[in-house]
């Protein structure tokens, strides 16, 4: 696979931890950031990210190279995985 | 008719002001009829106001997780354990049960959050956590 996904989740957040569940159980390599914990001038920084990427503030969000996955959804993740 | 306005109790979960009933005093468990946490009454000078007797605990959120879905006739599905965990995660880390699919850790998104207590069940099937759902 050429690029790591990222994973942009709240550590509280049920459907973040089901993303990275499933990057876990199909062994996927991925960075995450988890938003809620960063202090507030890394969060106001990686929050534009995500608006710009999303238009939302909406968890979780993965990236893999262009592709943009918001929200827990395993067939998406499937898809640009090629799983 | 007596033109006496009945005096109010004011939840500290969701800010509102619920009328006192005929027989409730200081020391009586009461759930609020908003957002359905359960509240002991105190009698202060500003007024009648309701304390969360079990202020923060995990027992807190589930019995008002549960009454308020009895109160609305809404339903859980698999993902409530899951919901339950996010919220005592939050109360841990941002002092009270939060939504835990929202970054924001203010009052208004206090569980039920206010977008859910203003409708959102009904209008879209579930709240935005997907923790209350409407029967079919």
């Amino acid at each position: 696979m050429a690029e790591k996904p990222k994973v942009y989740a709240l550590s509280t957040c049920p459907y973040c931890k089901r993303t990275k569940r499933f990057l876990d159980d199909h062994k996927i390599a991925y960075d995450c950031i988890e938003v809620d914990l960063l202090d507030d001038d890394k969060q106001d920084k990686v929050l534009d990210e995500l608006e710009k990427l999303t238009g939302r503030r909406s968890f979780p969000v993965v990236v893999v190279g262009k592709e943009i996955i918001v929200g827990h959804d395993e067939a998406k993740l499937r898809k640009v995985l090629k799983l | 008719m007596s033109d006496q306005k009945p005096e109010r109790i004011h939840c500290p979960v969701c800010q509102a002001k619920f009328k006192l009933v005929d027989g409730w005093k200081a020391g009586s468990i009461v759930i609020c009829p908003v957002c359905g946490q359960k509240l002991s009454l105190v009698k202060s000078p500003e007024g009648w106001i309701g304390e969360r007797p079990e202020k923060g605990s995990e027992k807190e959120i589930r019995e008002r997780a549960e009454e308020y879905a009895r109160m609305r006739g809404y339903s859980f599905n698999d993902m409530k354990e899951d919901i339950i965990e996010g919220l005592i995660g939050k109360n841990k880390r941002f002092g009270d049960f939060y939504c835990p699919c929202r970054m924001l850790h203010v009052p208004e998104y206090q569980c039920p959050c206010q977008p859910t207590r203003a409708g959102d069940v009904d209008k879209n099937g579930k709240c935005y956590c997907g923790f209350f759902w409407k029967k079919t």
